[in-house]
């Protein structure tokens, strides 16, 4: 049985940005009674938060103004005008951004949803921009053929999170801030809890319940340059490998095209859906040469991989020539104020550059994380390329591959598939549970090899000097940057899984300075860094193995997206010889949406 | 501050504390490079991966969005993570970390925000919407969205909090923070039930307990003003009634777009 000490709940969600905090705050709504969710950081420090631009969704309520083309003003639509927009669209865009990896299904439910899920929040107070007659706010944002970015100013992701949170405090739903999850408790394909530190005791404890949730966010971490937050080391796909879930397509990493130059943080697409040009060192607009329709509207992948052609064929600005200049002067003072006034201040704060009258340096940067763990449409986690269950494990978000965003995400989607499936695997969860779920029996002691690994972090390593776990991880991200990047190939691919297999031996002398329980971070920063070192590896032999170029993942020795060979999605299982990999169909509807090639 | 070459080294003094083996806190000092561009989050992240890994401190988004690392800098509350460290360094070339004030110290630079957090919870943070939902937006106007900006960018770091010479009395005042966030609801043309809120607020440890000093507005890494919107609530508590009243109004027409005068003006985009 399980030991005495054990928490128990309903429902364990980990992770409290909006997939964890929808889930937990559905799932009560939805009838369910005992909700606890935990965060290794205060819910309201998430990473949601920090997402800048909009939520997209068709609520057709601005178009661009007639004969002004393709980045011209926009106006509200007229009550008894023609709409512009639609979910279709939105359904087709989605797939475009997907270089046709997106399941088609998911994806359907997600922009359907759309609608619905924006009106949700805005009916639960978030305060979004509004147009002048009072609806809300839109603006274009990149591969998006329409404008359904729905924003608040530049912080839609700060006021979503803060709307999201304060629903589930309503609720009711029981918050464990700074706990972190160490493991997950999974026998026979069946889920039964979680293991976590009380951060701030140091206290490891079995948490059981009838289901678990993670919403445990993104791997940006694993890259030098990134747009996330020092949290987003990928600790929840980490923890489902190492319980025997398979992580799917990890392979596709999105480095968003504005990242503040050598800071890597993010300057909003708004920068661009508001007008903003992308200039070289000569001045020119290069975008022209890349994508001469979309310019710098482009989706994420392609403008990215223009923006380091730039820079790798000598084009580049700044010192070292690792930069691009962001041009957003014609906007003016008073746009800029009013739509972008956070990127002004990281731009100020942090480059001493004001945006209204300077040319901003950026860079790409490390974004999102489109692959994780696989899950259907309800969050249901599954085991293998035959949609097996995990019964009682669900996830969403950035943590989880559903897939919406295949191999390349659009903006604004993001927020939408954190909102949109975290609601809906809250909702299956209720189900679940009023159908009948009942606590597993738990064998032994399941805390005991996260003990045994924090034991040996603190102990005194044998013969000469340990490893620090802080070096480890910056080498990684030395490795990951310069060998699986925006550009990869094999030779490359190659370097970089060597030199995480070597990384991974050295973590085994890896020991930790600070040996007290009290909210020790130095253990908290090698067990975040030993999952950088587990998922690097996933994701080097995933991108090694696929020998095309589609979405994020650009092969230079392979440049041609190959439908034949490579139209499916990376299934990795952890093995004692390290991620063996399978492969699961994509789900397409051939009348509809078939494959095509993808020009901007 | 020392130089070596162009960089300088500089010193960073920090408060130390573990409440299981030290009586009480402690200086320790450091000694950090300072190029330009480093933040002063940056010089904590090297000390803690460089020098002594007990150094402990909360942080993540690293851009001032998330609200962990507010700390006290040479006797000044802010986020650390977007203050440039040869900006903020005292007369005598050093800096000086402490923890967020009156509030009980976990370890090192982390406290315990539970009064905080208290207080937030106790003003229902949530919006208490109108009994009839419309099938797409409530309609708010332009000017009624820019009315909340303050309010809806807050992040919720605590720096006001603890700047706060009536926090430093009690914590039974609601505190700027949960004072501004009630801000938001009550001038919401959404929030159905304004005259409870203030109602609320009408106490002894409400909003007439700010005694106007100001700290929380110097303290605002993010530019706002609680102080103006606690005088505002304070109006409001004594027109509650008839602010009721007003917004029952208002509430009618909800559902309905907003009229504008004149040319609208363009919304977005445009080179």
């Amino acid at each position: 049985m399980a030991p005495s000490d054990a928490i128990t709940h309903d429902v364990i969600v980990v992770g409290a940005g909006l997939a964890g905090t929808w889930a937990a705050m559905s799932a009560m709504e939805a009838g369910v009674q005992d909700v606890g969710v935990l965060s290794k950081l205060h819910p309201l420090r998430s990473h949601s938060g920090a997402a800048q631009g909009g939520i997209a969704a068709a609520l057709n309520n601005v178009r661009p103004v007639a004969g002004t083309g393709p980045r011209g003003p926009l106006e509200q639509i007229p009550p008894d005008a023609e709409p512009i927009d639609s979910w279709e669209l939105h359904m087709f865009d989605t797939i475009k951004g997907s270089d046709w990896l997106g399941d088609q299904d998911a994806i359907e439910i997600m922009v359907k949803d759309a609608i619905d899920i924006v009106y949700a929040y805005e009916h639960m107070g978030c305060v979004f921009s509004r147009t002048p007659d009072g609806r809300i706010a839109q603006r274009r944002f990149g591969g998006h053929s329409t404008p359904r970015a729905n924003y608040a100013a530049d912080w839609t992701g700060h006021v979503l999170l803060h709307t999201i949170h304060e629903q589930a405090l309503k609720h009711g739903v029981k918050f464990y801030s700074e706990w972190f999850a160490l493991d997950l408790i999974v026998e026979d394909r069946v889920c039964k809890g979680v293991v976590a530190m009380n951060i701030q005791t140091g206290e490891i404890v079995t948490m059981r319940a009838k289901a678990v949730m993670f919403g445990t966010g993104g791997y940006g971490r694993a890259w030098k340059i990134t747009s996330n937050a020092t949290a987003n080391t990928g600790d929840g796909v980490a923890i489902a490998y190492n319980a025997g879930i398979p992580l799917m397509d990890m392979e596709f990493v999105q480095f968003h095209p504005t990242g503040l130059y050598r800071h890597g943080i993010l300057m909003s697409e708004a920068c661009r859906g508001e007008g903003g040009y992308l200039l070289n060192n000569a001045g020119e607009r290069f975008m022209e040469r890349y994508a001469p329709d979309k310019m710098e509207l482009a989706p994420r992948d392609l403008v990215s991989r223009s923006e380091q052609r730039e820079i790798d064929e000598g084009r580049g600005v700044e010192e070292d020539g690792q930069g691009i200049y962001l041009d957003l002067r014609h906007l003016g003072r008073d746009k800029i104020m009013e739509r972008l006034p956070q990127v002004r201040d990281i731009a100020l704060k942090f480059v001493g550059v004001d945006i209204i009258d300077g040319l901003c340096p950026i860079q790409p940067t490390a974004h999102y994380s489109m692959g994780g763990i696989p899950a259907d449409a309800d969050g249901q986690v599954i085991a293998d390329a035959e949609g097996t269950p995990v019964i009682g494990l669900y996830a969403a978000g950035e943590c989880a591959c559903i897939s919406v965003h295949g191999a390349n995400r659009l903006g604004t989607n993001s927020l939408l598939d954190a909102s949109v499936f975290g609601r809906r695997a809250g909702l299956a969860i209720a189900a679940f549970i009023k159908g009948g779920a009942a606590l597993q029996p738990i064998e032994g002691d399941p805390t005991a090899p996260a003990r045994q690994r924090i034991a040996r972090l603190m102990s005194d390593p044998p013969g000469s000097k340990g490893e620090s776990w802080a070096a480890l991880a910056r080498a990684l991200k030395e490795t990951m940057t310069a060998n699986a990047g925006i550009f990869r190939d094999e030779v490359r691919l190659k370097t970089a899984l060597a030199d995480i297999h070597a990384l991974q031996e050295r973590f085994e002398r890896a020991r930790v300075m600070d040996r007290s329980k009290r909210f020790n971070t130095d253990v908290l920063g090698a067990i975040e860094t030993e999952n950088l070192l587990i998922f690097s590896e996933v994701i080097a032999v995933s991108a090694l193995e696929r020998t095309e170029s589609r979405g994020a993942h650009a092969r230079t020795d392979y440049p041609k997206r190959d439908d034949e060979n490579w139209l499916k999605h990376t299934l990795a299982h952890k093995t004692p010889d390290g991620p063996a990999l399978s492969y699961k169909g994509v789900t397409i509807d051939w009348e509809k949406y078939p494959p095509q090639e993808r020009k901007y | 501050m020392a130089t070596n070459g162009s960089v300088p080294t500089v010193t960073i003094r920090i408060q130390r504390f573990n409440p299981d083996v030290d009586k009480k806190p402690y200086l320790q000092e450091f000694q950090v490079k300072a190029p330009p561009g480093k933040t002063i989050l940056d010089a904590l992240h090297e000390i803690k991966e460089e020098q002594d890994g007990s150094v402990t401190f909360r942080r993540s988004c690293r851009h001032a969005i998330c609200g962990s690392c507010a700390m006290n800098v040479n006797g000044k509350h802010m986020l650390v993570c977007d203050a440039p460290l040869r900006e903020h360094l005292d007369r005598k070339g050093v800096l000086t970390l402490r923890p967020l004030a009156y509030l009980p110290i976990i370890k090192d630079l982390v406290v315990d925000r539970s009064s905080f957090w208290e207080q937030y919870q106790r003003v229902k943070p949530w919006l208490i919407p109108p009994e009839n939902i419309p099938e797409k937006e409530f309609r708010m106007s332009p000017a009624e969205v820019a009315a909340l900006r303050d309010a809806e960018h807050c992040i919720m770091c605590g720096a006001c909090y603890s700047s706060c010479q009536v926090i430093a009395l009690t914590k039974q005042y609601i505190g700027p923070h949960a004072l501004l966030k009630a801000f938001l609801r009550v001038l919401d043309p959404r929030d159905s039930a304004p005259a409870a809120r203030l109602a609320d607020l009408d106490r002894g440890d409400g909003v007439y307990r700010c005694h106007t000093i100001f700290n929380c507005i110097d303290a605002c890494p993010k530019g706002l003003n609680p102080t103006e919107a606690i005088e505002t609530l304070r109006k409001l508590v004594i027109k509650r009634q008839a602010f009721e009243a007003a917004r029952a109004e208002r509430q009618r027409r909800l559902d309905q777009p907003i009229e504008v005068v004149g040319e609208a003006p363009a919304l977005s985009g445009g080179e």
